[in-house]
């Protein structure tokens, strides 16, 4: 079958009643997640998964994925009505964002942000809907040592791509890689790091570790400083922008969409660097580059843009490589494994319903998130008049429950608390955690790969740089590698961390 | 003592722990690889990281950020809270699968509002309950989520 066709069949999946439904109730709890400061993406996707139990696969990850590209919708509320980022990718929007709330813009602001939200999302979903499969159908043919190569590529990817230097993050990623070898050998049997506990004999479960890290550790940090917020409102007429917003803001969309498609495919922290990235281009081509910081539209419209069109590129080696770039595609695959369906080279083939369901639910999902997002902007706005004194225990309650109800075991409990604490630690020290859990989550499919390409060719690496794919995948991290340590010796900030600086 | 040096204290631990307890696994050979090969690899990357940022995580240098000192005392300071919830939700996780989730999480959220976000009894009462009792009726009535029973059978 056809794109089309297989898109259509999509669309006949998605517009079921269930599926919209579900499709729905993904996008409204992902834009209030989005909205709600300190529960993002991955917390509300955890949260949802024993909902998903009851449901098969296709109506699950449809809602999985509303819960993932709406909180990008909403994170760019609170940036620019109250300067909180609602949401990581959000933090650049900040920058031009609030200013313009500040001139009396903010509606303008809140209108253009969700439309180049929805072209960005939109234009990524096509790129999703074609490269997905060709990726897949290329990523058949690979073996052991393929898929070796292609996962030493994201590996020093994750190290450039982090939020701090190589030479700081590659030291979490070695961490993440040993905490994923906790457990049963899978080609031995033998058991590693384990201690006789047998609750470590399956190995670590990633839920306790990304809910604990990213979301505990978050709120622990949350609690040392006092929220003081100031909401301003928005009417619904200070939506519309005016002719000259609207004409300044298409260059930015239509780039940023570009800009996000393109990072999203890489691993690390996709979102955020995107945004920035579509900020400096942005600034970079201004006619008056320095207007900026002082309330531009291209810095909404570029940044918003960028971040959603890689939520949606994200999807691209999640689904079809089986390697999720980010914790929250990561906990999105482990829901498809709940479900007995594995992502990778053979799941559109194997299961075109899930598939081409999902891409079309994607496009449902964006019509209804622009509707979502500007004329009820105020119901979710009122969300944050809630004092955080009392969303606190209820977000560490909703993480508790989200992590027991997986495997129903306490002992989980206690990961989630321990990875609680060291994620406050790592935060702390300034060094970031994303990179840990991806590594942990990609980590025994690289050892296995190895060690698997080595016993192929009697211990022999030459089996490394005998096919072309190989040799040129090894031949990018080596480089990449080389540019990394260069850049880790002679460090100079890249632009979007300046800008960073400039705007706080 | 400097964020770089804390870390590397952090990376050095593991990578001693995971040197020494790989020792211990099989390594096979180059065209069987043991399942002690990868984490001892790590074990000794993370080594070298510990000692290269404890070495270049000296309170000086340009990369001024990461290497301003750790302030103990204001640190310990902001700590109260943080240990506060670890503490209690520590105990939570104890009495969890004995007490159930009703009466736990119940307990928790009356804690938590009274001794960490310093509402008023009268208010971190009325509030635990109808917070508790809710999440319970949402998450085991309405989501069908398992939730221990314990002393309330319910």
């Amino acid at each position: 079958m056809d794109v089309f066709g297989s898109l259509a069949s999509g669309f006949e999946t998605a517009l079921s009643l269930k599926n919209v439904y579900l499709c729905f109730i993904g996008c409204l709890w992902g834009t209030m997640v989005g909205v709600l400061p300190g529960i993002g993406p991955l917390a509300g996707i955890t949260l949802l998964i024993p909902v998903t139990f009851g449901l098969d696969a296709t109506g699950a990850i449809i809602m999985l994925a509303g819960i993932y590209y709406g909180a990008m919708y909403g994170g760019s509320t609170t940036s620019i009505l109250m300067n909180v980022p609602g949401e990581s990718a959000s933090v650049v929007t900040c920058i031009e964002g609030y200013k313009m709330t500040l001139k009396g813009r903010g509606g303008a602001a809140l209108f253009i942000s969700a439309w180049g939200s929805f072209v960005g999302g939109t234009l990524s979903i096509v790129g999703l809907m074609v490269l997905a499969p060709t990726l897949a159908e290329f990523a058949v043919k690979f073996g052991p040592p393929e898929m070796f190569s292609v996962l030493l590529v994201a590996f020093v990817l994750l190290g450039s791509l982090g939020s701090g230097s190589f030479f700081r993050t590659m030291p979490m990623v070695f961490l993440g890689l040993l905490i994923g070898t906790i457990g049963m050998d899978p080609l031995t049997g033998s058991l590693r790091f384990t201690h006789n506990i047998t609750e470590l004999y399956d190995g670590i479960g990633l839920l306790p570790v990304a809910m604990g890290a990213m979301g505990v550790g978050e709120i622990l940090i949350a609690t040392e400083e006092s929220l003081l917020r100031i909401i301003h409102k928005v009417k619904l007429r200070e939506l519309l922008p005016t002719r000259d917003e609207l004409r300044a803001s298409w260059g930015p969309i239509f780039r940023g969409s570009g800009i996000g498609f393109l990072i999203g495919l890489m691993p690390g922290s996709a979102h955020v660097l995107s945004s920035f990235v579509s900020y400096m281009t942005e600034k970079r081509m201004a006619k008056r580059p320095e207007e900026f910081g002082s309330g531009r539209i291209e810095g909404v419209a570029g940044p918003e843009t960028a971040n959603n069109a890689a939520s949606g590129s994200a999807m691209v080696p999640f689904l079809s490589l089986g390697i999720p770039t980010g914790p929250a595609p990561a906990v999105m695959m482990i829901a498809l494994l709940i479900h007995g369906i594995s992502p990778g080279p053979l799941f559109i083939s194997k299961h075109p319903d899930v598939f081409w369901g999902l891409i079309a639910s994607m496009y449902l999902g964006n019509v209804m998130l622009i509707i979502l997002n500007l004329p009820l902007v105020g119901i979710f706005i009122s969300l944050l008049r809630i004092p955080f004194r009392i969303l606190f225990p209820v977000i560490l309650l909703i993480c508790l429950v989200g992590t027991y109800s997986v495997n129903t075991s306490t002992f989980e409990l206690s990961v989630l608390l321990f990875f609680g604490i060291l994620g406050y630690f790592i935060r702390k020290i300034k060094y970031d955690m994303a990179p840990l859990i991806l590594a942990m989550i990609i980590g025994p499919t690289m050892e296995l790969s190895l060690r698997q390409a080595l016993m192929r060719s009697d211990g022999s690496f030459a089996i490394f740089w005998d096919s072309p794919i190989t040799m040129t995948l090894i031949g990018v991290s080596l480089l990449l590698l080389v540019w990394n340590i260069y850049r880790g010796v002679r460090p100079t900030k890249a632009s979007w961390e300046k800008a960073l600086e400039e705007g706080s | 003592m400097t964020r770089d040096r804390t870390a590397s204290l952090l990376f050095l631990a593991v990578g001693i722990y995971g040197f020494f307890y790989s020792l211990q696994l099989p390594m096979g050979r180059w065209n069987e690889p043991g399942p002690g090969v990868f984490p001892i690899a790590l074990s000794i990357l993370l080594l070298v990281s510990g000692v290269s940022w404890f070495i270049l995580g000296r309170p000086r240098g340009a990369d001024k950020d990461l290497r301003e000192k750790v302030r103990w005392g204001d640190t310990l300071k902001a700590l109260a809270t943080p240990l506060k919830i670890t503490g209690v939700t520590a105990l939570l996780i104890l009495v969890f699968h004995h007490a159930g989730y009703l009466v736990s999480a119940t307990l928790y959220l009356f804690v938590l509002l009274f001794w960490v976000s310093r509402y008023r009894f009268i208010v971190s009462l009325p509030l635990a309950l109808a917070i508790g009792v809710g999440s319970w009726y949402f998450f085991h009535k309405l989501l069908s989520v398992q939730l221990p029973k314990g002393l309330l059978f319910l």
